[in-house]
């Protein structure tokens, strides 16, 4: 364990060395804000005086090597628009991105998951056909379209659910559907599948035979079995779920990361687009670890350390 | 550390919790922006979702009243000493949110800053023409400019004055995150991402506003806005298009609200390089755009069809002005005399930030007389790179909107026309002297005699086609009383709500 922790943490540290090189440098293949920043009629003189103030007139190796310098203080920087810490305001973001893709999460599973086990159980049943239905509305309406019916929905029509923004508990309803469908749906395909793949083996058979009740041995051995492939799409999928949060949250004007991430990219604030991207990388090798992990908890035979 | 892990806790505690949503709605205008303000120091940046908040914080130098005349504001009168010196009276009421007098130091102040390149103002190309401010006594401020300098009132329209002694204390950085100024709303607090927060000053020495607390919500997608507006989560929105304008007016509980601004929709071409280097091609251009149509079909007829550069609202505006007729018969002809064939390509650059349908039915009116004309994308800060790149890297066309925010002549034409400017695509000895002359004279009627001189030889030498005004549109509540103006101003305490 302690081996399979250590190589994973070099890995790790070399993987997000390059996602944030990568990323210094493809953002300013397409210049710098200076030009966002300034007003249209700017002078040549005024636009070279902003750019050299903001340090965009330096070479690119410089200005690498001072982010670098800049990330081993452990400081992120200033938004180039905003003049904030840019600690500050992912500080403020993140909690609202956290919440929203928990309760997609919880969208995604607690529908996702029992209706995948019972569409395996039922399989070549009406119901399955209906539910069937159901997942692949799920997976194949794009969330920008999806997000606006609701909204038109529930919100003009209705009168129900507030329309965006985060007013209360009821705000996130509607957006945690339109983010979770889509993992709900995944869910339930691959619930469905691994399910079925377990309901033909023979301590299936034995286990009813010996006269348990079909409900336990589902409980108790086929989703204990089925486990590891829905471990590893949990994490794929909660990545998923935040890279669907830019979509989402800018529809619903949810305050999060995503729209964050959205209109920096835009305005060309290098230094949140990066502190987001670092973010990311972290995230989905801290969740690509914690899989790995579960896999030898919920399957003995798996050992991390790749010895037997 | 432990700092931001008690913002984060209260962070995360708001986003989890119910919050306000408690008052009754005519205590409070709420208002949907597209984005937070990016920064609440007036100094900073001038984007309208800023500028929208700040505004409401500070006094300017001066304003401009609905209909866009210049008006007083901290300065009640003004007088030319000689050509390059003004001479400005304060009044003597104004206090600032702290209960400190806003004095001639605080004018002083304020204008020395926003033209300090230490502060890194993207607004200071504004004011730098101001090369000295000095108080006379405490109600009375001189400027003195580089020379005469006919624009310094219009630019003193966007100049908030900020409170010396404050912003002194706290720094920059805090005064951006909590502004304090003199004007009619203070402000309360940002919930970053989420909104901005206003109270009325009570206090105020002019129109007191009508709401006693204003939210500012940033919504980036404008069917949200819509619906926000229509399920009454929101009084008043921003930036819709014509479309949804449409589907408001169904709506007996909302209005549309309009007006032309000093915005110009232009079709801009390379007079410099590359086949629209040839009049005749720029003139079959012009004629084969029916702008007109574009109006009617696709804006709903909002916006006004434009002639010259400058909008009725703009000093160095002057009628009469035909313009192209749309005639594709005589652009099919002016290209054939060109020698422009199918095999000749032209490139028209664009963003996503300029409706795509727009620039589509150019392309289409273009392909119809005959031409070959690819569309090419960029983001915005691409585009801006490229619009004022030179003419061999600039393509052929490229469709585009200008507002100086300063309704004068020199804002506009200069930068698009004169020689020295990176956005011009063309060289013209005659136009330059005009604009210089403008620019460089006090006498308003002598500045509209070279102003005119500029939009003839710009009418005969089409290095842009000047397509229509641009017409911005708003939605609301039936009970708000509000006149949108051509600058694009937002002053809650111009508005009324009616029940």
């Amino acid at each position: 364990m302690g081996r399979f922790l250590l190589r994973r943490l070099i890995q790790s540290a070399v993987a997000i060395l390059g996602t944030i090189t990568l990323v210094f440098f493809i953002q300013r293949l397409a210049g710098d804000p200076t030009l966002l920043m300034l007003p249209e009629g700017a002078t040549r003189q005024d636009i070279e005086t902003l750019r050299h103030q903001l340090g965009f007139d330096r070479p690119l190796a410089i200005q690498y090597l001072d982010y670098l310098a800049q990330l081993a203080r452990f400081d992120l920087g200033q938004s180039l628009v905003q003049r904030v810490p840019v600690l500050d305001i992912i500080v403020a973001r993140l909690p609202y991105t956290l919440y929203l893709a928990g309760s997609a999460l919880l969208v995604a599973v607690g529908i996702g998951l029992p209706v995948g086990i019972v569409m395996a159980v039922r399989r070549d049943t009406k119901l399955e056909r209906v539910l069937m239905a159901l997942v692949l509305v799920g997976q194949s309406m794009p969330t920008f379209w999806s997000g606006i019916l609701l909204i038109l929905l529930f919100a003009v029509t209705l009168g129900a659910m507030p329309s965006s923004g985060v007013d209360g508990l009821r705000s996130v309803v509607l957006p945690a559907i339109a983010l979770g469908a889509l993992t709900m749906a995944t869910y339930a395909r691959v619930a469905r599948t691994a399910v079925l793949e377990e309901l033909g083996r023979d301590y299936v058979s034995a286990a009813q035979a010996k006269g348990l009740l079909f409900r336990s041995v589902i409980s108790r051995h086929i989703l204990r079995n089925a486990a590891t492939p829905i471990i590893t799409i949990s994490a794929l999928e909660i990545a998923n779920l935040l890279a669907g949060a830019v979509i989402v949250e800018t529809v619903f004007a949810w305050p999060g990361l995503g729209q964050l991430a959205v209109q920096s990219i835009a305005a060309r604030d290098f230094p949140i687009v990066q502190s987001i991207v670092l973010l990311s990388a972290f995230v989905s090798i801290a969740l690509n670890l914690a899989a790995d992990i579960l896999y030898s908890v919920v399957d003995p035979r798996i050992r991390l350390d790749g010895v037997a | 550390m432990a700092r931001w892990l008690m913002r984060f806790s209260i962070a995360a505690l708001t986003a989890t919790l119910f919050v306000g949503g408690a008052l009754a709605a005519k205590d409070v205008l709420v208002v949907d922006l597209v984005q937070e303000p990016s920064s609440l120091d007036p100094h900073l940046q001038w984007n309208p979702d800023s500028y929208f908040v700040y505004r409401n914080v500070f006094d300017n130098m001066v304003t401009r009243d609905d209909e866009g005349k210049i008006t007083p504001q901290v300065a009640t009168s003004w007088r030319q000493i000689d050509d390059s010196t003004t001479e400005f009276t304060l009044r003597s009421d104004i206090k600032f949110h702290d209960g400190t007098p806003l004095t001639a130091d605080d004018v002083v102040f304020s204008v020395k800053r926003i033209i300090d390149p230490a502060l890194k103002s993207p607004q200071r190309d504004q004011f730098n023409k101001i090369v000295d401010a000095t108080a006379v006594n405490p109600t009375t401020v001189q400027l003195k400019t580089e020379g005469p300098y006919p624009v310094l009132l219009a630019q003193l329209v966007k100049l908030s004055i900020v409170p010396k002694a404050h912003v002194t204390q706290v720094g920059n950085d805090k005064f951006n995150q909590e502004p304090m100024g003199s004007g009619p709303y203070k402000f309360v607090s940002i919930q970053r991402g989420v909104k901005t927060t206003l109270a009325r000053n009570d206090t105020y020495w002019g129109t007191k506003g009508p709401f006693a607390t204003a939210e500012f919500h940033a919504v980036p997608d404008p069917a949200t806005r819509v619906a926000d507006l229509r399920s009454g989560k929101a009084d008043l929105i921003v930036t819709i298009n014509a479309d949804l304008a449409a589907e408001l007016k169904k709506d007996a509980r909302v209005k549309v609200l309009s007006v032309l601004s000093e915005r110009v929709a232009y079709f801009h071409l390379n007079a410099l390089a590359g086949p629209t280097a040839d009049l005749r091609v720029r003139k079959a251009i012009a004629h084969a755009i029916d702008r007109q149509g574009i109006i009617d079909g696709l804006m709903a007829g909002y916006d006004k069809p434009a002639t010259t550069m400058l909008s009725p609202v703009h000093v160095g505006y002057v009628e009469g002005f035909k313009g192209y007729a749309y005639d594709p018969a005589k652009a099919k002809a002016l290209l054939k005399e060109a020698g422009i064939t199918a095999d000749t390509s032209f490139t028209l650059f664009t963003a996503p930030t300029f409706d795509q349908r727009i620039v589509q039915a150019i392309q289409q009116m273009l392909i119809d007389v005959g031409m070959k004309v690819t569309i090419v994308t960029s983001d915005f800060a691409g585009w801006l790179k490229r619009a004022q790149s030179s003419p061999a890297e600039f393509g052929e066309m490229s469709f585009s909107r200008w507002s100086c925010g300063c309704q004068d002549a020199d804002g506009v034409l200069f930068p698009l026309y004169h020689s020295s400017s990176q956005w011009a695509k063309l060289r013209d000895g005659a136009i330059d002297k005009e604009l210089e002359a403008g620019r460089s004279l006090l006498d308003p009627a002598a500045r509209l005699t070279h102003y005119k001189r500029v939009h003839e030889l710009a009418e005969a030498a089409v290095p842009l086609v000047p397509l229509y005004q641009v017409a911005i549109l708003y939605g609301a509540r039936k009970e708000l009383r509000w006149t949108p103006t051509p600058n694009e101003s937002f002053f809650i305490n111009r508005m009324k709500w009616e029940e």
